[in-house]
């Protein structure tokens, strides 16, 4: 055996390990479906709230395009804000979705979530899904809207029976701030106040 | 023809106009409103419509919640599940005439086979035997969506006294869903003439679905910011989703392709690859048709 085939096959078996590693970064609907599999672990009920929101934002900054929503969500104002607002507004929304999507998601108790197609998007991917319920409750329908970023995979907007999150997002910011005089200031300090309280029942 | 539904009808839109006089006038002088926000919204009545439901969550706390807790106490959960099937399987006739207006025969021909399957078999619709035996689950449909799938618009949001968040289009489509509903017609109709019937079944469903929902909607209001804003988005998008998901299942025409909301332009003649994946992913609709 030449030197050259040696190299050659370590190089191939190198590849061969790495290879579903590599497709899986690249490929959306195995995104979603280690997303479930570690939700499931922060939903473990064993956690305490606080374990809860701490793993959630773990998830949510691995697998979500946080600076991306955002701005999504702040609209038309993400342009009127300084860019100290824009980071502060940043950092915030970050701690008030892990608020109220560890809470929310605590009330879920074994349901799985069941990946049923995906298609590409000009933005990335959207992959379909499935949370399936207990029986004789039908399965709730989520779509999953990926960008593509350099060729890894991450979540832009998350769609419930055809309702945006992203969408209902923004539209109570802008009330929120068109409220407060058109100040994104005020919108600000609201999610100062909800999120130091840590949303007490 | 009696009196009954037609004066509902009257004293609904009677209702309407009160909600819309009043609300002309407040918005007037919120001009610095921004043009594009006020579109994305579709709230030109905003403050009246704060206004009645800052008094419906009034109404919610103090007698629906209490009255839908008590409801989920009281009944164990088969006999609940028992009665919505009950009530949803009188509603198969309007959802079958939905399904045909909307030109979507193979739903109507299922609404068709639920309805004869649950009045049999499962005993007068206590039983939904098609859903859990027959893959035949229960689809929700109504009139607002059947105009909708024939490209009305929505018009204005409104907030609807007691019944919470609506537009003229689906506004409309409950009346006349009210009107035309055979079982109304029946009871309300010589020789029986009971009147209080139509709204017995409408409190029944209205504390019934209440009660699927206390835990969400309290959560929801506990983690929002604008509790209204948050139900606004909630509403429209969900409306929007389901006229969306019966269009998209509508059999098209060759080479046919339509648009589906904000640049979005799905082209119904796919490649074989890419159909077979579409077809794999749900509509957007409650229930899957598989």
């Amino acid at each position: 055996m030449t030197r050259r085939s040696v190299l050659t096959a370590t190089v191939v078996l190198i590849l061969g390990a790495l290879a579903p590693a590599i497709l899986a970064a690249a490929d959306p609907a195995a995104v979603i479906n280690n997303l479930g599999n570690r939700a499931l672990e922060v939903l473990g009920k064993n956690a305490t709230p606080a374990q809860r929101v701490a793993r959630f934002h773990e998830l949510f900054r691995e697998d979500f395009d946080v600076p991306g929503i955002a701005r999504f969500v702040l609209g038309r104002y993400w342009k009127t804000a300084t860019t100290e607002q824009q980071q502060e507004f940043i950092k915030l929304f970050e701690d008030y979705i892990a608020l109220v999507y560890s809470s929310q998601l605590a009330a879920y108790s074994g349901e799985t979530l069941k990946v049923t197609g995906s298609r590409a998007d000009p933005q990335g991917a959207i992959v379909a899904s499935e949370i399936i319920r207990p029986a004789g409750t039908p399965p709730v329908k989520v779509e999953w809207h990926l960008a593509d970023q350099n060729g890894t995979y991450k979540i832009r907007d998350v769609a419930v029976d055809g309702i945006s999150m992203a969408v209902t997002q923004r539209s109570e910011f802008a009330s929120v701030i068109q409220r407060n005089g058109g100040q994104v200031q005020g919108l600000i300090a609201m999610l100062r106040e909800k999120t130091a309280s840590g949303l007490p029942r | 023809m009696n009196l009954r539904p037609r004066s509902l009808v009257f004293s609904k839109l009677l209702l309407l106009l009160v909600l819309i006089l009043p609300g002309c006038a407040a918005r007037e002088g919120n001009s610095q409103l921004g043009a594009a926000e006020a579109e994305d919204f579709n709230d030109p009545f905003e403050d009246t419509n704060r206004a009645i439901f800052d008094f419906n969550q009034v109404v919610d706390r103090n007698v629906l919640v209490p009255v839908a807790k008590a409801y989920r106490t009281v009944l164990p959960d088969p006999v609940r599940d028992s009665l919505r099937d009950f009530l949803r399987n009188l509603r198969a006739p309007l959802i079958f005439v939905n399904n045909t207006l909307q030109g979507d025969f193979d739903l109507a021909g299922q609404t068709f086979a639920r309805f004869t399957l649950n009045s049999t078999l499962g005993v007068g619709g206590l039983i939904d035997v098609a859903g859990r035996w027959g893959q035949l689950p229960y689809h929700e449909q109504d009139l607002g969506v059947t105009f909708g799938v024939w490209g009305i618009p929505e018009g204005p949001y409104l907030v609807v006294p007691v019944l919470g968040p609506s537009d003229p289009r689906d506004l409309v489509g409950q009346v006349g869903e009210g009107f035309g509903d055979p079982w109304n017609i029946l009871v309300t109709g010589n020789p029986w003439t009971l009147y209080w019937i139509p709204y017995v079944r409408g409190g029944v469903s209205g504390i019934d679905q209440r009660s699927r929902y206390i835990e969400t909607l309290a959560d929801i209001e506990r983690t929002s910011l604008d509790y209204y804003a948050t139900i606004r988005s909630l509403y429209r998008q969900r409306r929007a989703a389901l006229v969306r998901g019966e269009r998209e299942n509508l059999p098209p025409p060759a080479s046919f392709s339509r648009n589906y909301g904000p640049g979005a332009s799905v082209a119904v003649t796919t490649p074989p690859s890419r159909a077979a994946f579409v077809s794999e992913i749900p509509n957007a609709s409650e229930v899957s048709r598989r």
